[in-house]
């Protein structure tokens, strides 16, 4: 079983995590790291408990056995929003918006349930990655005019900073899926967390704006943030990630830099196929933004769809029914 | 010990009946994911068809069965899922629960107008006699309850976990779409859930009527499936042998608590235990409950809100009312309608504005069902009747926070669950208030509790005129905090838990706490308008308070709309208007309208035919495709662009 080293900079670890829905096992032994100011990805087949792992450390599934730590604090029997208040954030697979608010609705309370009163006067100096756009500052006086405006102006400059400048007034639930995931991850930015996980954000997106999904990425990574992403694009994967696991039927099989795991026969076998060099093959294939990642019509830079029967929140269901 | 046995074999023959209508609420909630709250409603009608079959036209019993049970539930089952929820999928969580509560009043008011309450029915076992057995005396319709029972919990068992339909029965709520795919019409096996469903409270009905020794009364044959909810909790809405299990256990546990225990208490004492009982087994049954697992549902909720009014337009709109109202006090004085002032009923019209105006907060806003509304509103009446004589103020304010406090008592148990136990919470509280605490000599008297209008230093307050400026003015202030609170922090939370409980979970949020603190906002409200509708009475009683005009009135700000301040406005208007009108009907027209309005979300006031766009209102936000997008704006994603706003 690959193990990475622990280091002093973990800022998320999982250890000897399994999940078992009735006779069938999602997770048998899974272990990873997260290091602080990197994006690591976990890869795999659909099926492979690449959600379930996600819904155990955001603690929405209870481990049966193993543990989570966010640094050095046991996680693993805390409550969800305990969690997200020592600085984990999510966004999920299948989009969870507050659909009757609007995005920059749904940006805001994750902003509120993260600064203190007391830190609104500076809450911009927690956001460096959005440049740009008004602060909520008085024009006259230049200090903010209070926390409901700053916090209406902060969500816009974070809606702005994913690239949806000027849709915050939009219901959430009527935007379009690459615009809606857009709004999830800056959500989740608005709680300014130390690790964060994303469970395909690139799902639904065009290739421009996978680039600049990665360079978001590589920026936030680079302001310190831990990143945990679970992604099917991998040209985004390959070109982005400092480390890689590789989940297949609840075990982890390989971990290593996106060049061990690119060569790796087991993951070659499992995951990547026949395609040898994927991130220079998938650049030069034409892919269909719009087609699920999941589904069979997904392009050449999407891995393991041809064994894949169901994502992974449907695996849990089938599971547990 | 032969009282022991006798005692024993009551009980498991009330448990028995209790477990034929549990099991079909499980077996209807298995196959639609619906609780079915009609489902006593539905065993009433077929207790009084059967005596009307059998006692008034002496149709053979067997004949009269194969009426009831094969064609008169069968063929009212199938047509309640054709008609009435087939075109709920999809609509909003509250919505069913609303339709079949709007079932449950069409129902008691339809058996109310045929079979006049005043007379009494007494209906004749279906095989008389007894027999001797150890020492005790066996009627042959215990046995019969018992044996039916057995044979349903068999058969049932049966059908779901060795045919294929039954296997199918239980997939459709699960994956409806999938078990399409297999070449199964998921429709046709929530049909068959509710024809089943139908037959179990109309057999439950039927084989119960004849142990009501002092005759069959439509609330009693209702209310009496309430002590089966707690089964069908028991058995987590799914598992039949132990709602079976858990039926006969409660049968026995209220029969020994009726013999043993409450004829050592007071008269007065033993009505409430006995109305107390159902509701104490309803929340061990809560507490039992394991912690429902937060699931990301990965399905937004579509629904286009209402607009929320901005602060100084809210300020201008309760100016512009209350000078309507002021006109309304002077111009009106004098007017009565059936013996009534006009400013009593306008008075009435604004306290229950008040608690229209807590359910938009707690189910508009949060998404969570309370039928007990009108219990602490009695609760806040009763209050302010015993603690403010001489019309103190202070009494408004005691009256707010205890019914604060027991509405978090109330939300407490049920945080962990699903909200529709917190619906059937509510409505076990409010059952157990109405006939136990309400009814008490105690509380409310036989004649009812004198309640003095407001007294204020300086102020007069108690002719009508002023008492309905005064209650006016309540209003305004309640629509518009209710208003404030959804344009605050706490309101996006409100929705937010409503959209997304994973997701609000996710980014830090408590759910209990903001659960509980809402349904303790809104018990409070309820509470304050209890004691303004005292204090514009005078005097309350006993039935005012009652939980069928509580559902009715819910059913009414769900027409109109429960998710705004007009639309608790209007229901209370309405309410008033139709209970000084047609005050027998009232329940028909209430569950009309909400099967009518069916799956609207936003009721009456959200059909945008009916808008009129004035003026002063700003317009919607526009289309998406010809708003600026960023980087991220090139996708469109397969649901295309849609107008939002």
């Amino acid at each position: 079983m690959p193990q990475a080293e622990a280091t002093v900079t973990d800022v998320l670890t999982v250890e000897g995590v399994a999940v078992r829905f009735g006779g069938v096992a999602a997770l048998s032994d899974a272990n990873l790291r997260v290091r602080a100011g990197s994006v690591t990805g976990l890869i795999g087949p659909n099926g492979a408990g690449k959600t379930t792992l996600f819904n155990v450390i955001s603690g929405l599934q209870a481990p049966d056995r193993g543990t989570v730590h966010l640094y050095d604090t046991d996680i693993t029997r805390m409550r969800p929003h305990r969690r997200a208040r020592l600085g984990l954030a999510r966004t999920f697979q299948r989009l969870e918006l507050f659909g009757t608010l609007s995005a920059g609705e749904n940006v805001q309370v994750g902003l509120e349930s993260s600064v203190k009163w007391w830190q609104w006067r500076h809450v911009k100096r927690r956001f460096p990655w959005a440049k740009g756009g008004a602060d909520g500052s008085d024009g006259a006086t230049g200090q903010p005019s209070g926390p409901g405006s700053v916090a209406v102006a902060t969500a816009d400059r974070l809606l702005e900073g994913v690239g949806l400048g000027g849709l915050s007034a939009e219901q959430a639930s009527a935007m379009p899926t690459g615009l809606a995931r857009m709004v999830e991850l800056a959500r989740a930015l608005a709680m300014a967390p130390k690790v964060l996980l994303l469970d395909e954000p690139g799902s639904g997106l065009d290739d421009a704006e996978s680039e600049a999904l990665g360079e978001l990425l590589t920026t936030l990574a680079s302001g310190g943030m831990g990143v945990l992403l679970v992604e099917h694009d991998m040209e985004l994967v390959m070109r982005i990630c400092d480390y890689i696991y590789v989940l297949d039927f609840g075990d982890v099989i390989a971990a290593g830099t996106p060049e061990q795991i690119r060569k790796d026969p087991m993951v070659q076998a499992a995951y990547l196929g026949t395609v040898t060099d994927v991130g220079a093959d998938a650049a030069a294939e034409s892919s269909d933004p719009q087609a699920p990642s999941d589904g069979p019509g997904a392009g050449g830079a999407h891995a393991g769809e041809g064994r894949a029967e169901h994502d992974g929140d449907e695996h849990d269901e089938v599971a547990e029914a | 010990m032969s009282n022991f046995l006798q005692f024993t074999v009551f009980g498991i023959m009330l448990g028995a009946g209790y477990a034929i209508a549990a099991t079909g609420l499980v077996v209807t909630y298995t196959t639609s994911g619906v609780f079915n709250f009609a489902q006593g409603a539905v065993g009433m009608i077929a207790a009084f068809g059967y005596w009307e079959l059998v006692s008034a036209h002496h149709v053979p019993v067997l004949a009269a069965l194969v009426i009831i049970l094969i064609l008169g539930a069968s063929i009212a089952g199938a047509f309640v899922e054709r008609v009435l929820m087939r075109r709920l999928h999809g609509a909003s969580a509250e919505r069913p629960v609303m339709v079949t509560l709007g079932l449950m009043v069409i129902l008691t008011g339809m058996a109310t107008i045929i079979w006049s309450p005043t007379t009494q029915r007494t209906v004749e076992p279906m095989i008389s006699g007894q027999f001797r057995l150890v020492g005790i005396n066996i009627q042959y319709q215990y046995v019969l309850i018992i044996a039916v029972a057995a044979a349903v919990a068999v058969a049932l068992r049966a059908l779901f976990y060795s045919t294929r339909t039954g296997y199918a029965l239980r997939a459709v709520v699960d994956d409806p779409e999938l078990l399409g795919m297999s070449g199964v019409s998921p429709n046709r096996m929530s049909q068959y859930g509710w024809i089943l469903g139908f037959m179990m409270a109309a057999l439950s009905g039927v084989l119960l009527a004849p142990t009501q020794t002092t005759g069959i009364s439509i609330e009693a044959m209702t209310l009496l499936v309430v002590s089966g909810y707690a089964a069908a909790i028991v058995g987590r809405l799914k598992n039949i042998p132990l709602t079976f299990a858990a039926a006969i256990a409660i049968g026995l546990a209220e029969n020994y608590v009726l013999n043993y225990i409450e004829p050592h208490l007071s008269s007065a004492l033993q009505t409430d235990v006995t109305s107390a009982l159902p509701m104490v087994f309803l929340f061990a049954a809560l507490v039992t409950l394991p912690s429902v697992r937060l699931r990301a549902v990965g399905r937004l909720t579509s629904m286009r809100a209402p607009r929320v009014a901005g602060g100084r337009e809210s300020l201008v709109a309760g100016a512009v009312f209350l000078a309507l109202a002021v006109f309304m006090a002077f111009a009106f004085a004098d007017t009565n309608v059936k013996g009534t002032t006009l400013l009593t009923l306008g008075g009435m019209v604004m306290t229950l504005g008040i608690v229209g105006l807590s359910l938009v907060l707690l189910t508009g806003y949060s998404g969570q069902v309370s039928l007990c509304q009108f219990s602490f509103m009695g609760i806040g009446a009763f209050v302010m009747g015993k603690w403010a004589a001489g019309g103190s103020p202070l009494g408004l304010l005691a009256a707010t926070a205890v019914c604060a406090g027991v509405g978090a008592l109330i939300a407490l148990p049920t945080i962990r669950l699903s909200d529709l136990y917190l619906a059937l919470a509510t409505f076990a509280f409010a059952d157990a208030v109405a006939t136990g605490f309400f009814a008490d000599g105690r509380v409310y008297g036989s004649g009812g509790v004198n309640i003095s209008r407001i007294s204020v230093p300086g102020l007069s307050l108690s002719s009508d005129r002023a008492e309905f400026l005064m209650v006016t003015v309540f209003f305004v202030l309640a629509a518009w905090l209710v208003l404030a609170i959804r344009r605050s922090l706490f309101g996006r939370r409100l929705v937010a838990v409503n959209d997304s409980p994973a997701a609000y979970a996710t980014v830090g949020l408590n759910i209990g706490f903001t659960k509980v603190a809402v349904f303790a906002i809104a018990a409070a409200m309820a509470g304050l308008a209890g004691a303004l509708y005292g204090t514009v009475q005078t005097i309350v009683g006993t039935t005012d308070f009652d939980i069928f005009p509580g559902i009715i009135f819910v059913l009414f700000v769900t027409i109109w709309s429960i998710r705004t301040v007009s639309g608790a406005f209007l229901a209370a208007l309405t309410y008033v208007a139709l209970n000084q009108i047609w005050p027998s009907s009232i329940g028909i027209f209430a569950g009309m309208g909400v099967i009518l309005i069916g799956r609207a979300a936003n009721g009456i006031l959200g059909i945008e035919a009916l808008h009129v766009r004035l003026p002063w209102v700003p317009k919607p936000a526009g289309d998406l495709v010809a708003a600026p997008v960023g980087a991220f704006g090139g996708s469109t994603g397969s649901e295309g662009l849609s107008a939002a706003g």
